[in-house]
């Protein structure tokens, strides 16, 4: 396995290949005497070292905030680090005054916040099993022995996942303009044009239709290559037994499908829960505020106008909490152990 | 029999139409953007609306060229994509590796901890985030974007679901042979892991392609804008009509859907081979 490149004599040549073998073949006379175990940590410290310094400490850092009221970039030092030589400065972050839990009990009473809570919810009910419906079907109708054209079909349905998530949008917003394609259909087959954005109840529905078109062909990929694992015996057996289209469907393909339709909840459930750049830019939270998401309530909060941070990071905190408490619960109900 | 056969044409027909009529819907959105993006303003927001392209595309791209920087941004975010997507692929997979055949301390609490992690929606981490690149310094960097997201946990869920799969045999046999450790992962692991990694490229640079509100709260030069800032910039600005986006739009969509178009076998099967079983 080994392959051991004996080293050319050095005064026939210095072409750049070779000096980069070279190289290699002393990078790697230093690499072989790591033990065993040493591998190991060698291979994880890169990532570990990331994954603590802009996950772990955030997350800590967004929790710690949300006690605090935020006041400004701070340019005073936290501690240093003196070595003689090497001077270390740790920055303080932010200057901060702590508030106890007042950004949670201010939370409490506040009705944007569960104004957003509600419009996230609503959105996420509907969309989420429309979405998922669809793609079950269009992967149950693609995985059909009958049909042609298949990869035509499949590329088709999943192309919107190439579109960006802001271009996307601006397409939605002007296809449900006033004066857009769907009222324009609306009109030739009869019904009165309907104001989209003007609306709660339909601002919504354009949201909706607008993250359903684009997630639906790569929900579909990924239960469409599921039902592929899906051996043929199972069916062949149920069809001796006399099972019908729907049983054969109840019975093989929905149990044999759990763990990737599991998979395909969970991160739609997610995926819809953080919407942002859809309600930002087609309806920008409104009208009257029944478009808003949680999301874009924090970057609201956050970033615009003055910076409310330690509010917006007890809103983050809240947030991602019910997040991963409704993922879990989807894992545990969904799994089979 | 002849009642059966009658069934199974009516369900033919039923599924054909279903298919059909999806194709179309999701056609529809592009269409209409090629449309928009193909006729001179004025015709465009015409009521009844021109239902079929123009010629105007390329003018609509000169005047979109002249008021805007936006061809860098499509270079900006293909850029930032690529180089996230490369680095962080060798980090998770090293790290994947790791997990899947290597002992080392806390390996079972550590793996847990990147397990909870999974369901958190980690673009959220905006705040702290935008405040520790600020304190040193880096808003307005390539750096800030790319590096926060490196330590992605579903590429080292994937990865190690997936190395997990390689027989213990084979990677002993390359050791009696004398194969040093770093060579088993580079010359056996990662070839064998080569659908994994095309799935996790595609998650990863879809990760990245659409990160919208961390480089909407960093960047702040329009140069350095990437496609969705540059995009949600053009929305607001007053010089720029729908046209022009609509033609920034149909360009925004090239990248992804070549990687997309690829890709797409091996994204299939990469993400269901053995990630899932778990």
């Amino acid at each position: 396995m080994a392959t051991k490149r004996s080293s050319s004599s050095p005064e026939r040549s210095s072409s750049v290949r070779d000096r980069l073998r070279w190289a290699r073949q002393d990078i790697s006379s230093v690499l072989p005497s790591l033990t065993f175990a040493q591998v190991a940590y060698v291979l994880i410290s890169p990532f570990f070292f990331l994954f603590g310094l802009f996950l772990l400490f955030p997350v800590v850092y967004t929790i710690y905030l949300s006690f605090f009221r935020y006041e400004g970039v701070s340019g005073d030092t936290l501690f240093f680090i003196d070595f003689g030589p090497f001077f270390i400065e740790f920055p303080q972050i932010a200057e901060l005054t702590f508030i106890g839990f007042g950004n949670y009990s201010r939370m409490l009473g506040d009705g944007l916040f569960w104004q957003s809570m509600y419009n996230t919810t609503y959105i996420l009910l509907i969309q989420v099993p429309i979405m998922i419906g669809l793609a079950l079907a269009l992967a149950l109708a693609l995985n059909a022995g009958f049909v042609r054209f298949k990869g035509v079909f499949r590329t088709a349905v999943a192309l919107p996942v190439s579109a960006n998530i802001v271009a996307y949008s601006t397409i939605f917003l002007i296809l449900f303009n006033e004066t857009g394609f769907i009222n324009y259909m609306l009109t030739q087959v009869g019904i009165e044009p309907v104001e989209w954005m003007r609306s709660e109840f339909w601002a919504r529905k354009t949201i909706i239709s607008a993250v359903t078109w684009r997630w639906t062909g790569y929900n579909m990929i990924i239960l469409l290559a599921g039902l592929q694992t899906i051996s043929t015996q199972l069916y062949e057996a149920a069809e001796i037994d006399g099972a019908s289209r729907w049983e054969k469907f109840r019975y093989v393909t929905l149990p044999q499908l759990r763990p990737v339709l599991l998979f395909v909840v969970v991160l739609s459930t997610i995926g819809t829960f953080k919407l942002f750049a859809e309600p930002y830019v087609i309806t920008g939270g409104g009208p009257t505020n029944a478009t808003i998401t949680i999301v874009q309530y924090i970057y609201e909060e956050a970033f615009v106008g003055s910076p409310n941070l330690g509010y917006a990071s007890a809103l983050t905190v809240v947030f991602v909490a019910i997040v991963s408490v409704i993922s879990i619960i989807q894992i545990k109900l969904g799994g089979d152990d | 029999m002849r009642e059966q056969r009658r069934k199974d044409a009516v369900w033919k027909f039923l599924t054909y139409s279903f298919i059909i009529v999806m194709t179309i819907g999701m056609m529809v959105p592009l269409y209409w953007m090629i449309v928009a993006a193909t006729l001179p303003q004025e015709e465009f927001i015409r009521f009844p609306p021109r239902l079929y392209p123009g010629t105007e595309f390329f003018a609509n791209f000169a005047v979109l060229h002249e008021e805007t920087q936006f061809v860098i941004s499509i270079w900006n975010s293909v850029f930032i994509a690529v180089v996230y997507t490369a680095l962080s692929v060798i980090l998770c997979s090293m790290a994947g590796f790791a997990f899947a055949k290597y002992e080392f301390r806390f390996k079972e609490p550590i793996f847990y901890l990147i397990l909870a992690t999974l369901v958190l929606p980690i673009q959220l981490l905006v705040i702290p985030l935008f405040l520790m690149m600020a304190q040193i310094d880096w808003t307005d960097t390539f750096r800030a974007i790319i590096l926060p997201w490196l330590a992605n946990p579903i590429g080292i869920f994937l990865m190690r679901q997936n190395m997990k799969s390689i027989p213990d045999a084979l990677l002993e046999s390359a050791r009696m042979d004398g194969a040093t450790e770093f060579q088993i992962f580079y010359r056996i692991a990662l070839p064998a892991m080569r659908s994994s990694i095309a799935a996790l490229a595609i998650i990863l640079f879809l990760f990245q392609w659409d990160l919208f509100l961390y480089p909407l709260v960093i960047l702040e030069d329009p140069g350095n804008y990437t496609i969705p800032v540059a995009l949600s910039g053009l929305e607001e600005s007053r010089r720029i009509n729908y046209d022009q986006i609509m033609v920034a739009s149909s360009l925004a969509i090239i990248p992804m859907a070549i990687l997309f178009l690829v890709l797409q076998k091996q994204f299939v099967s990469g993400i269901l081979a053995g990630s899932l079983k778990e």
